[in-house]
């Protein structure tokens, strides 16, 4: 696999001169192509601001991320609405749903704003509603729906598109435990036989054992990271545990 | 601390209330300028012919009962003030704080907004004073000087009326968090509102509007029993029929529409639970009943033409129907109107929608989808707000667009009627004995203008004859004789108001005419009238026929518009039945001096004497100041009527959008995130924007220009007699123009302020 995104020498500050908060430090990595990347860590530790930089919400305040290449960091506003819609598809923990518009129209939405012709806006709706199991709830509003059932809806409005990368920030944080097995299972799906590459930013251990390797941040800095290899789901689960023990209940909190 | 809260609440507030308190402050600022006039200290100088307390006293009274309008505004924005600070009050209560305390928190930021728009209106009020000053003198024809005054009792007034709106508004807003619930108050934001299709806002205005198709119905077949005649022309045939056929068709397609709603109930009823379960069958409902309602939007404007059509019908073809079948007439064109500002808005809702689904190549282009859903949703949940807004913003423009005409009528009219300074003038309506008739020469008049040193320039008693005794008793008030009057009179008066003097031969006549009769009637007349039979002989009709210079309305007799002017030698060997009495001075009677004289000729001459003759004094000091007054005040109330309803609804307009500013920008931010271009976020502020104000101020426009145009169509014979069409239109341009120029402040001021409180 060929690496699809680079990140070099990534920092992030916030506040003025006489009171810097520095939330991402120096951070650099590489994700292959059709890889499931989750970024885990403690409350703070800047899991949040590197996924917003990385999603072009949010601007570095120095170091460079490259797509394919591409230096993401030095395009104008302009090419980098561009940018995110034709190569980033985006769920977060909130949904971010339209509640003015059906469930097949917010997905719809996404297909209208990359410019797809007409005729083939609904028949992509349809195959994508079949993958992620939402055919039936198409019609309805988002509040007539349940979490589980919107997460997907977001899913899949990330994913008509045919992104690139695959941007998730706490996908499972407003979900039961059922709908977040579900939603994770679809995740993985889409992995495998789509090939999607996924960067999913989560703090909860079950979630990030569907990932294939994992990146722990701590005060702004990768702690340690994780590949799961040719592990179980069960066991890569206990080594997370084992690293989150490890980060939160080091030797130096317990003196 | 309680107090920093408040003044921190309140300078946060004012930042998202700004529209508001900009109208706030425009509405004092005329408030106080208005009313300005009424003060005991305000004193312009208007000389002494003029009395200036009747404006004041008139003024004061109807500006504060148009100002009590605002009432709902402050009432509406504070109502959802509180709406969108509930869960912030919530977490006070949570906290420990009383509500009673809460509430008195509200009361006070918002009373302090209140009190700094009052302050900013007084300030802008004193400018504002001089403009109406400008305004009054040139009513009054004087030239004017800038004088900058504050006139306290004017101050007082304006502060007590605002800051008593404001307290018993406050007052009720206290009660309203003192009982509401904290749970309630916690969850407020995750309401919705309550979805159209179960208000029951629109069934109500069906029901009431069949209601009123019923009576029309009964209308228009009396109309057609009492006045129908088959000699009609067809455009007459076809009001007639279209008066009664149309509310006929409104009633019965929504029988037709009961019938088939209770007919498919029965047949689909177990499909219908189906249906319901999985969401259709309500949106099947939505779309029938949208059906009934395009059925009876057509039928009413049809049936608005045909109705309104009446007084165009009338001037044209000579019908002639009483005062109270034109007044039902006109009710039902309001009726149609009303009932077709509620259909449009509702179905403009449906119509978006119906044409979203029918259109794909238009739904999936851009961001046509997330447009249709901001426009939508805000729509189906404002939908009475909107008709609100549109049928007062209809009345507003209307206001506009008929001030002019009223006030030109009332100037033209006044023109027409002062031409004498003393206008002396008896009537023989209820004189029913020859040696009754007048024959006073009102002597006394000239007396008292002697002594109290005013100097007579012309002076002339003349009388009215009637062509042929016989018609004395004539006394049906459309067989009213034409009367006559002596060509040396006649002269005289010419000669009184600078019209050249005129000739006849022997046995000949010629006419003088009122200038509200139509040329039309004045062509009818000659044409029947070529050759008259006097008790004198007959006399025929001189070369030049008619004259038209306007000599006042009491040269004619009761309901005419013409007065024959007869050879001085025919008028001796006929009846005289009125004697008048023209004075033109050399200088002009002061107001006390003409109000004393009046006195003196009503205890004189009382309006119903014994014999039946009514007798009457115009002077023209009194007229011009009464019409002078009165039409100021008309003036004035209908302006800042007008304009305190327009800001009204152009702030309601925009506090909708920029109030619920909260919703749109995690909607604009969701956009964002999905790859739109700041460019074409702002575009779609922009369209989103336009739609809100461009529909209801379009359907307004629409809406006043019908009543207008009924209303001018029948007041044509008095715009072309004292106005003139092209003065009108002029006027109605720079109306229009002032209120484009309002509609755009706001239009922009709220783009500004919601593409900021959209921003990133």
């Amino acid at each position: 696999m060929s690496t699809i995104l680079e990140l070099e020498q990534i920092q992030k500050y916030y506040g003025n001169e006489g009171n810097i908060t520095k939330a991402v430090k120096d951070i650099s990595f590489e994700v292959e192509g059709g890889e499931f990347l989750g970024v885990m860590g403690a409350s703070g530790s800047g899991k949040t601001t590197l996924l917003n930089c990385i999603s072009t919400i949010d601007t570095v305040s120095a170091g460079h991320i490259r797509l394919e290449g591409t230096d993401i960091t030095e395009m104008n506003p302009k090419l980098l609405a561009r940018f995110r819609r034709e190569n980033l598809g985006f769920v977060f923990q909130d949904f971010n749903l339209l509640d003015t518009l059906t469930i097949s129209e917010n997905i719809a939405l996404a297909l209208a704003i990359n410019k797809v012709p007409a005729k083939e806006v609904e028949e992509r709706i349809l195959e994508m509603a079949r993958r992620l199991n939402i055919s039936d709830i198409l019609n309805k509003y988002p509040y007539q729906v349940s979490g589980g059932q919107k997460q997907r809806c977001a899913c899949a409005r990330a994913l008509i598109n045919n992104p690139k990368l695959l941007l998730a920030d706490e996908p499972t944080g407003a979900l039961d435990s059922h709908s977040a097995q579900m939603l994770l299972s679809t995740m993985q799906r889409i992995n495998e036989q789509l090939g999607a590459t996924i960067i999913m930013v989560t703090h909860d251990a079950f979630t990030a054992s569907y990932a294939s390797r994992i990146l722990f941040l701590q005060d702004g800095e990768i702690f340690t990271e994780l590949y799961k290899g040719s592990d179980s789901r069960g066991a890569f689960f206990d080594k997370i545990i084992n690293v989150l023990t490890m980060i939160g209940g080091g030797q130096s909190h317990v003196c | 601390m309680y107090a920093k809260l408040v003044l921190k609440n309140a300078k946060r507030s004012v930042k998202e209330y700004l529209v508001y308190l900009v109208t706030m402050t425009i509405c004092v600022t005329l408030f106080y300028s208005f009313l300005s006039i009424s003060s005991r200290y305000y004193h312009p100088d208007v000389g002494s012919e003029y009395n200036f307390r009747i404006l004041g006293r008139g003024m004061k009274y109807a500006i504060c009962a148009v100002t009590l309008l605002l009432l709902f505004l402050i009432r509406y924005v504070n109502h959802y003030m509180l709406r969108s600070r509930q869960k912030e009050f919530a977490l006070q209560a949570v906290m420990g704080m009383e509500q009673k305390t809460i509430g008195r928190i509200f009361f006070a930021e918002t009373f302090i907004m209140g009190i700094c728009a009052i302050a900013a209106g007084i300030f802008f009020g004193v400018f504002g004073s001089q403009f109406i000053t400008a305004m009054v003198l040139t009513s009054y024809e004087k030239s004017y000087r800038i004088s900058w005054t504050l006139f306290p009792d004017t101050v007082l007034l304006t502060i007590g009326f605002f800051v008593l709106s404001f307290i018993v508004v406050g007052l009720f807003n206290l009660r309203t968090v003192r009982k509401i619930k904290i749970i309630d108050m916690l969850s407020a934001d995750k309401k919705n509102e309550p979805s159209l299709k179960k208000s029951r806002w629109m069934p109500t205005v069906i029901i009431l509007y069949e209601l009123s198709a019923a009576g029309m119905l009964a209308n228009g077949i009396q109309t057609m029993y009492y006045y129908f005649d088959r000699r009609f022309a067809i455009p007459v045939h076809i009001m007639f029929w279209g008066n009664i056929l149309l509310p006929a068709a409104m009633l019965l397609w929504s029988v037709g529409w009961l019938i088939a709603i209770w007919a498919g109930r029965k047949k689909c009823d177990h499909k219908q639970a189906v249906a319901n379960q999985a969401g259709s069958g309500t949106d099947g409902q939505k779309n029938s009943f949208s059906t009934l309602i395009t059925g009876l939007l057509v039928c009413s404007i049809l049936n608005a033409f045909c109705a309104a059509s009446m007084p165009g019908m009338q001037n044209k073809y000579y019908l002639s129907f009483g005062t109270g079948i034109n007044n039902q007439y006109m009710m039902s064109v309001l009726v149609d109107l009303l009932f077709l500002i509620c259909a449009v808005i509702y179905l403009a809702n449906s119509f978006i929608i119906a044409w979203k689904e029918k259109s794909p190549e238009h739904r999936y282009h851009g961001q046509n989808l997330f447009f249709y859903g901001q426009i939508t949703t805000k729509l189906s949940t404002t939908n009475k707000t909107m008709t609100l807004i549109c049928a007062t913003l209809a009345m507003a423009i209307f206001l506009f667009m008929i001030a002019p005409v009223l006030i030109g009528w009332a100037g033209g009219y006044l023109d027409v009627r002062s031409k004498y300074d003393v206008q002396i003038f008896s009537r023989y309506n209820n004189v029913y004995e020859e040696e009754n008739l007048p024959r006073d020469d009102y002597e006394f008049v000239a007396d008292y203008l002697a002594e109290n040193g005013v100097e007579t320039a012309y002076d002339i008693t003349f009388d009215l004859y009637l062509p042929r005794s016989e018609d004395f008793h004539k006394r049906i008030k459309y067989d009213f004789p034409v009367v006559a009057i002596s060509l040396s009179d006649y002269n005289v008066i010419r000669q009184m108001l600078g019209y050249e003097q005129i000739s006849l031969e022997e046995n000949e006549f010629t006419t003088q005419w009122q200038t509200i009769a139509t040329e039309d009637e004045r062509d009818d007349f000659l044409k029947t009238h070529g050759e008259i039979s006097t008790d004198a002989g007959k006399l025929t009709l001189a070369k030049r026929n008619c004259y038209t210079e306007a000599m006042g309305e009491t040269l004619y007799n009761s309901y005419t518009d013409a007065v024959l002017v007869f050879p001085d030698s025919v008028c001796r060997k006929l009846l005289p039945v009125m004697r008048n009495r023209y004075i033109i001075t050399t200088d002009k009677i002061s107001y006390e001096k003409a109000y004393e004289l009046e006195e003196l000729f009503v205890s004189v001459y009382p309006e119903n004497t014994e014999s039946g003759v009514a007798y009457g004094i115009g002077l023209s000091t009194l007229q011009i100041n009464r019409t002078k007054a009165d039409m100021f005040v008309l003036q004035a109330v209908m302006l800042y009527g007008a304009v305190i309803l327009m800001v009204i609804c152009l702030t309601i307009l925009s506090l909708q959008q920029l109030l619920d500013a909260g919703h749109y920008r995690y909607r604009f931010a969701v956009l964002r995130k999905l790859g739109v271009e700041e460019k074409d976020v702002e575009h779609l502020i922009l369209k989103q924007l336009g739609v809100w104000f461009g529909l209801p101020v379009i359907v307004a426009i629409l809406v006043s220009a019908v009543i207008a145009t009924y209303f001018i169509q029948s007041v044509s014979a008095q715009i072309s007699a004292y106005i003139g069409f092209g003065t009108l239109m002029m006027q109605i341009l720079v109306t229009g123009g002032v209120l484009v120029l309002l509609l755009l402040c706001y239009f922009i001021s709220t783009w500004i302020l919601f593409k900021s409180s959209v921003g990133e």
